[in-house]
């Protein structure tokens, strides 16, 4: 026997309003982007698309959207396959493996504002850790600006974020990699295969699950980064690391134009609904008994 | 005898990385309790010859308002948030319903969304509400945003829980609420705990509205303030790394202690089992 639902329901209703309101919300930024807006205050008439267009016709937007390309790529990638390598490399190491995973994981409990102060003293040009290091080895700095160069500036901001969340796909991929038979791993070791082959041809075909999680996490993370990009550059040097969470925020509380600060959310949301949604499907099958 | 060599080189690779890994915190922590002249020396890596902890008492003057704040909104916010989402997980994992995958996806979807999309909405229905600058703000709009998180986390422990035992409870004649209270939490302990941990560590840390709904000094959480003494101490790496070291103290001694909960947390919320 199980409880009738009617009974419990009073249970359920507080999320159910919470998610109500956020979708409420969600709705009402929607009828916002598309509202003339005079400044801060809302005429509620219909704009059709203007404030799209207005957008659209903005460079800075695009250099927000390629920037954002930027850290999709060079983000995602390489923190899932270190997460995925070094999940491997931890069964060599038996009891010590909580400590390492400790030591990659601690980053993940700081907060972006920590990790931006943290990094934004090590890539320093002139009084940095990194170019003190390389001096201390004879190495000219003068040249090496790090963050403070237009062209690198925003790769310099992505590792920061990657030395933060190789720790997640670590755990991610132990969690996967342990769900594995061994036989299957043990046969492929009979059969002389290297540990390349093992790793590219046969784990990772069978940890589909964690790399999509990875993935998708991962992904989302690129559409909130705004705390790391305030507290290292303020989208600088010009707009180089500006990304549009961060040009979000500006256009509306910064520059006072809610109607473009509206449009980029719904970019936004675009943008975060095709990586939430495929993956919302997948997930939720884990709750369903 | 391969498999050795292997084993070696991989244990040296994570040595390595290791280092590498440990290598900003450790300079944090050093730095942070040097002289403004050491600091100048720029030997960051160096120990310190002279301890200065009286960095920390300027970091601290500066931080205490923001700490106290954090306080004050973070640990009710979590409270309710992990209360008011582990109900709801209960009647989703435990009762007859027949469209809890539905409502499943909805609460999935809307606690992965970016805040920016809803940001605008916060801050008029915060203006509306006379909350702007307030407790009562933040804490309410953490609590809305964090629920469907919450609800994930406790929903997957609370899986793991055999229906056949609330089935016994429900046959003796428990009532929903009891079961839930004298059963389903006690029972739960582990789970509710990481569910605590990582709502916790996400309001602490977050950023974005904590910004938006304040103005000023005095309501304002820890972070925000964290961000005004790095711009108000510009290269005095000393004080600004003694202020990310005492924002950072608390979320990282959660975590090294309660790091199994941590860990089984972010499991729960992100991963398949």
């Amino acid at each position: 026997m199980k409880y009738s639902k009617a009974y419990g329901f009073i249970f359920l209703m507080p999320v159910v309003i919470a998610v109500a309101v956020i979708y409420g919300m969600i709705i009402w930024n929607l009828v916002a982007a598309f509202t003339i807006w005079d400044g801060m205050r809302a005429t509620w008439k219909f704009a059709g698309l203007l404030n799209f267009f207005n957008l659209f016709e903005l460079r800075r937007f695009w250099v927000n959207v390629e920037n954002n390309f930027l850290w999709l790529f060079f983000f995602i990638v390489p923190t899932t396959l270190l997460g995925f390598v070094l999940a491997y490399l931890f069964n060599s190491l038996r009891r010590a493996e909580k400590v390492f995973r400790q030591i990659f994981l601690y980053p993940m409990a700081l907060a972006f504002i920590v990790t931006g102060t943290l990094w934004a003293w090590m890539y320093d040009p002139g009084s940095g850790l990194i170019n003190s290091i390389l001096g201390g080895l004879g190495i000219n700095t003068a040249k090496l600006g790090w963050i403070a160069l237009p062209n690198i500036a925003i790769f310099c901001m992505i590792f920061s974020a990657f030395w933060q969340y190789v720790g997640f796909a670590l755990v991610i991929y132990m969690g996967a990699i342990r769900g594995l038979s061994d036989a299957m791993i043990e046969a492929a070791n009979i059969d002389g295969a290297g540990h390349g082959r093992i790793l590219f041809q046969i784990i990772f075909p069978n940890v589909g699950h964690g790399t999509l999680i990875c993935t998708t996490m991962l992904a989302i993370t690129t559409m909130k980064v705004f705390d790391l990009v305030w507290i290292m550059t303020g989208g600088g040097p010009g707009i180089r690391t500006e990304v549009l969470p961060y040009m979000m925020y500006r256009m509306t509380y910064s520059q006072h134009n809610i109607g473009m600060g509206a449009a980029t959310s719904i970019v936004i949301l675009i943008l975060a609904a095709a990586m939430v949604i495929p993956y919302s499907k997948w997930a939720i099958r884990k709750w369903v008994r | 005898m391969g498999d050795k060599r292997f084993k070696a080189t991989s244990i040296v690779i994570l040595v390595v990385l290791a280092a590498l890994w440990l290598l900003p915190i450790y300079a944090m922590v050093n730095t942070s309790i040097k002289t403004q002249e050491e600091v100048a020396a720029q030997k960051y890596l160096r120990l310190p010859r002279k301890v200065a902890f009286k960095n920390y008492l300027t970091a601290f003057r500066a931080l205490r308002v923001g700490l106290v704040n954090s306080a004050i909104i973070t640990i009710p916010a979590t409270f309710i948030c992990i209360f008011l989402g582990s109900l709801a997980g209960y009647y989703l994992t435990m009762f007859e319903f027949k469209r809890s995958q539905l409502v499943f996806f909805w609460i999935v979807v809307a606690s992965f969304l970016p805040y920016q999309i809803v940001l605008i909405p916060i801050t008029t229905l915060i203006g509306w509400l006379n909350l702007m600058n307030s407790y009562v703000g933040l804490i309410l709009i953490y609590v809305i945003l964090n629920i469907p998180m919450a609800t994930l986390i406790t929903a997957t422990f609370f899986m793991k829980m055999p229906v056949t035992f609330q089935e016994a409870a429900a046959l003796d004649g428990c009532k929903p609420f009891m079961f839930y209270w004298r059963v389903l939490v006690p029972v739960s302990i582990p789970g509710m705990i990481s569910a605590a941990i990582l709502v916790f560590v996400q309001i602490y840390n977050e950023f974005l509205l904590a910004i938006a709904l304040t103005r000023g000094p005095k309501i304002k959480p820890v972070m925000p303030i964290l961000a005004e003494l790095k711009g108000s101490q510009i290269a005095q790496w000393n004080i600004q790394m003694a202020g990310a070291v005492i924002v950072s103290l608390f979320p990282l001694v959660i975590f090294i202690v309660l790091s199994e909960y941590f860990v089984s947390g972010l499991m729960a919320g992100y991963s398949k089992e």
